[in-house]
């Protein structure tokens, strides 16, 4: 047995296949965990990229807690889903393309986390000066955003 | 019901089902407006409620514009996708709660608004939101995530 048909047997994967609540429930909780990333990711990015400059970069720090709950939220919400019925979403490509695209926005978030606020922990100006940076934050909300549209996707990828 | 009928045999209703592409294009649309509005409501209701709180409520509050961007993004991608399938959707139980939901929040909103202009906002400065205020903000809360809740419902009733 592939490891994928594995997982569909797990109790999580049928509770969700067979239950009347259990998929509904998931797909709530990972479209309400979508919001809360896009909301607070989506501003610390925007804040790089010099938008609301009156907020001090260090101090949207405190809105990390919310993206970490909206993260949490949407990979088990996530894993749930996908146990359902694995072996149909491996086999779309707009679900790989969602799951790269995550990778890529949590190391872009990491990348960004380490030089934003590690830089203006350290004393740097209000705004961080280094083009590359920017690109960053850039390219995070690309990730996202991404993430987004390909799950939307999924279920109409033949 | 007959208005729902005519919805479905519009030129609009035509072209989604003729055009492949253009129901996953609306769908899509609603959720990226859908991360806006909830997202950005999302973070100013919790930074009334004290959440964030080194962040300027007044700044946070100026988020406003992104939530009314991402409202005005559903109500446009949201007609789209009613009209299409309107005698599906008209009778739908959940979508029905969902629209009252929406009507909840914005009464919600109306009321915020009138109260503020009654007494002022000086408490934005200030960062001390009064009762009635956080009030608004948690009723805004529960309102919003019942109407993401009740839409992904629809498709199971």
């Amino acid at each position: 047995m592939g490891f994928l048909e594995w997982l569909q047997g797990t109790w999580l994967g049928v509770l969700v296949a067979e239950s009347l609540w259990g998929y509904p429930i998931f797909e709530t909780i990972h479209t309400l965990g979508m919001a809360m990333m896009i909301g607070s990711l989506g501003l610390i990015n925007l804040r790089v990229l010099g938008y609301k400059p009156e907020l001090r970069l260090l101090d949207t720090r405190q809105l990390l807690p919310l993206a970490w709950i909206g993260f949490t939220l949407n990979a088990i919400s996530g894993t749930a889903l996908f146990t359902s019925d694995a072996v149909y979403f491996w086999d779309k490509y707009t679900f790989r393309i969602k799951m790269i695209l995550i990778i890529l926005g949590g190391i872009n978030a990491a990348l960004l986390g380490q030089r934003v606020f590690r830089e203006a922990a350290a004393g740097a100006p209000a705004l961080p000066t280094a083009a590359s940076t920017k690109w960053i934050a850039f390219l995070s909300l690309v990730f996202w955003f991404g993430a987004v549209i390909a799950g939307r996707l999924i279920a109409y990828t033949p | 019901m007959d208005i729902l009928v005519w919805l479905e045999n519009t030129f609009i209703a035509n072209a989604i089902r003729t055009i492949p592409w253009l129901y996953p294009t609306f769908e899509t649309g609603h959720y990226i407006g859908l991360s806006l509005l909830v997202g950005g409501i999302m973070l100013i209701d919790l930074r009334v409620l004290g959440f964030a709180r080194a962040l300027p409520l007044k700044s946070m509050i100026g988020l406003l514009p992104f939530v009314w961007i991402g409202f005005l993004i559903n109500v446009f991608t949201g007609s789209m996708l009613f009209i299409y399938g309107a005698t599906n959707f008209g009778p739908n139980r959940a979508f029905q709660v969902k629209m009252a939901f929406m009507v909840l929040a914005g009464l919600n909103a109306l009321a915020f608004d009138l109260a503020v202009r009654r007494s002022g906002s000086s408490w934005v400065a200030a960062d001390r939101p009064p009762n009635f205020v956080k009030g608004v903000a948690t009723l805004s809360l529960i309102f919003w995530i019942c109407v993401v809740t009740t839409g992904r419902w629809m498709a199971y009733l």
